[in-house]
């Protein structure tokens, strides 16, 4: 749906300072119908990728191209993006109903359209009881939570979400991976930059891995554990009272295996020794 | 249309956001202060209290706009940078320019509430000590509305270049330079040199000239005015404010939003 070209972009923050290059020719699309995890520690460029996406800021070189499926230009393509961004703080003095009836004014939603679609979503985002308190009032989760409302107002195709779990609680973080997952299955793309691996890995199809303003990495999570499978099995057994666990390389499993059934022990589980992603993640070396 | 009603309703969230936070409170008691400030000049004073209590209005109505227009301008773009709701908004399809429309004229709107209630606090008050009306006054509260306005545009556009401090020195800098440039332009030592002569004449090309808009002398001693000068300065206003709101949209569709 979005589909970035050779994307690099330097800053010139000082002028005794050398250039920071915070992308270098980054190049990856985002493909429609998936949820993909945009993948990177702090600093690695997902935000300023994300604000080149949103056309905050414009890139140093290459070029973003938005397909025809979101619209012929980017005004056009903007009407089926939603767009949260990182830690906001939206108008204090605004209540939580008046800036959704801000955004979706903005999105040319009727008053009627905005009131429904507030009816259905607050209560899926379980912040229907602060519609009417003023922003100022709102903890960090329920901040997140009328962001992500007012995101999903316009009903987008694609939904472009800034480290959306940053910073909430795990009750939080749960409820709102379901609605990502929710949003999956409706069809919608979602495309989310994150640094916590392990909510990457439990909703995403795929992932974009970003390291120093370099993607380093990008496919499906299937694909990623499956090449980073390691050749060594997980043995749990009983030894008397005692559940232990050995991990055996492969081509003395089956020696192992028999060492143990001769020797009476009751074999509990066999398993392929996978990496989690996060160690994956941690691994990965450019190529 | 579309476009229309995306900068009619920025304006109007702009509006209300800022008339729910202390805003009116600080009126209030500027207001407040105006009056306390008018009854001790009345009651020091002797001979004309009325002229001396609109002197005092006038002036305290003046510096309060222009002083609300420079700081809730200076704000216009770097508070929503830090709240991220500018980025709410961009990644709307609106366009940028309305954007910075709806910004302004949600903050128009509220230096009007603001000369409105403090004007009436001026005006009721000068009647009360025996004042007598002459439209020159109405004239007067319209500068000061201009003269708030153009400040406010001043900021907003400095704001976008450089920070929120700079850009609030540099909007007093150009308010007190606009207000003196026309009497320091009659020095004899500006008359005799020719190069400072030409950086006034840049001045007043580029840069706002307040002191344009500035009627209490007349309307204090009650001067003559012609109607040509007032409505000369009313284009004058109109215009400015025009290459102003051209050049923040230019530099807002241009800049880098991080």
């Amino acid at each position: 749906m979005i589909d970035f070209c050779n994307v690099s972009k330097v800053f010139n923050t000082d002028l005794l300072k050398k250039d920071f290059h915070a992308l270098k020719s980054v190049t990856f699309n985002i493909p429609e119908g998936k949820t993909i995890g945009f993948l990177g520690a702090n600093g690695a460029g997902k935000t300023t990728s994300l604000k080149i996406a949103m056309d905050f800021i414009r890139p140093t070189s290459g070029e973003i191209k938005y397909n025809e499926s979101l619209g012929k230009n980017k005004l056009e393509a903007f009407k089926n993006i939603g767009y949260l961004p990182e830690r906001p703080f939206f108008y204090p003095h605004l209540t939580g109903l008046e800036f959704c009836h801000y955004m979706g004014a903005l999105t040319d939603l009727s008053k009627a359209e905005i009131e429904s679609q507030v009816n259905v979503w607050a209560l899926k985002f379980k912040i229907d009881f602060a519609l009417n308190r003023h922003i100022k009032n709102y903890s960090k989760g329920m901040l997140q939570r009328i962001g992500f409302l007012a995101t999903l107002l316009h009903n987008p195709k694609l939904i472009i979400l800034d480290e959306p779990l940053a910073g909430l609680d795990p009750i939080g973080r749960k409820e709102l991976k379901d609605i990502i997952v929710q949003l999956r299955d409706e069809g919608k793309t979602v495309f989310f930059s994150s640094h916590i691996i392990s909510d990457v890995e439990e909703i995403c199809d795929s992932v974009i891995f970003l390291k120093d303003g370099e993607v380093v990495f990008n496919g499906s999570v299937d694909q990623i554990m499956k090449d980073n499978i390691k050749p060594e099995t997980r043995i749990s057994y009983f030894d008397g009272d005692s559940l232990l666990t050995e991990v055996i390389p492969n081509n003395k499993k089956e020696e192992y295996l028999s060492k143990l059934l001769k020797d009476g022990k009751e074999i509990v589980s066999l398993q392929a020794e996978k990496p989690t992603l996060e160690e994956i993640f941690y691994n990965v070396k450019k190529n | 249309m579309r476009e229309i009603n995306k900068i009619l309703t920025i304006a109007k969230f702009t509006f209300k956001e800022i008339i729910k936070s202390n805003i009116l409170v600080n009126i209030f008691f500027l207001g407040l202060g105006l009056l306390l400030v008018t009854y001790v000049a009345y009651s020091f004073t002797y001979g004309e209290p009325a002229r001396i209590a609109l002197d005092f209005g006038l002036g305290t109505l003046s510096l309060s706009s222009v002083g609300i227009a420079i700081f809730i301008g200076s704000g216009i773009l770097a508070k929503e940078i830090d709240s991220r709701t500018v980025y709410m908004i961009i990644s709307r399809p609106v366009p940028r320019y309305c954007f910075i429309l709806g910004k302004v004229m949600g903050l128009i709107l509220v230096l009007i509430v603001n000369v409105l209630l403090l004007s009436t606090l001026t005006l009721s008050a000068y009647f009360f000590i025996g004042g007598e009306f002459a439209p020159i006054l109405m004239w007067s509260i319209l500068f000061i509305l201009f003269e708030a306005i153009i400040a406010l545009l001043v900021v907003s556009l400095l704001s976008l270049i450089s920070s929120q401090t700079i850009a609030v020195i540099l909007s007093m800098i150009v308010y007190v330079l606009g207000h003196a440039i026309d009497g320091v332009k009659l020095t004899s030592m500006i008359a005799k040199n020719k190069v400072l002569e030409s950086i006034i004449d840049v001045y007043h090309f580029f840069l706002p000239g307040y002191y344009k808009l500035n009627l209490k002398e007349h309307v204090i001693y009650k001067q003559n005015i012609e109607l040509d000068y007032l409505v000369n300065n009313t284009f004058y206003v109109l215009f400015y404010s025009l290459f102003l709101i051209t050049l923040c949209v230019l530099t807002f569709n241009k800049k880098n939003l991080d």
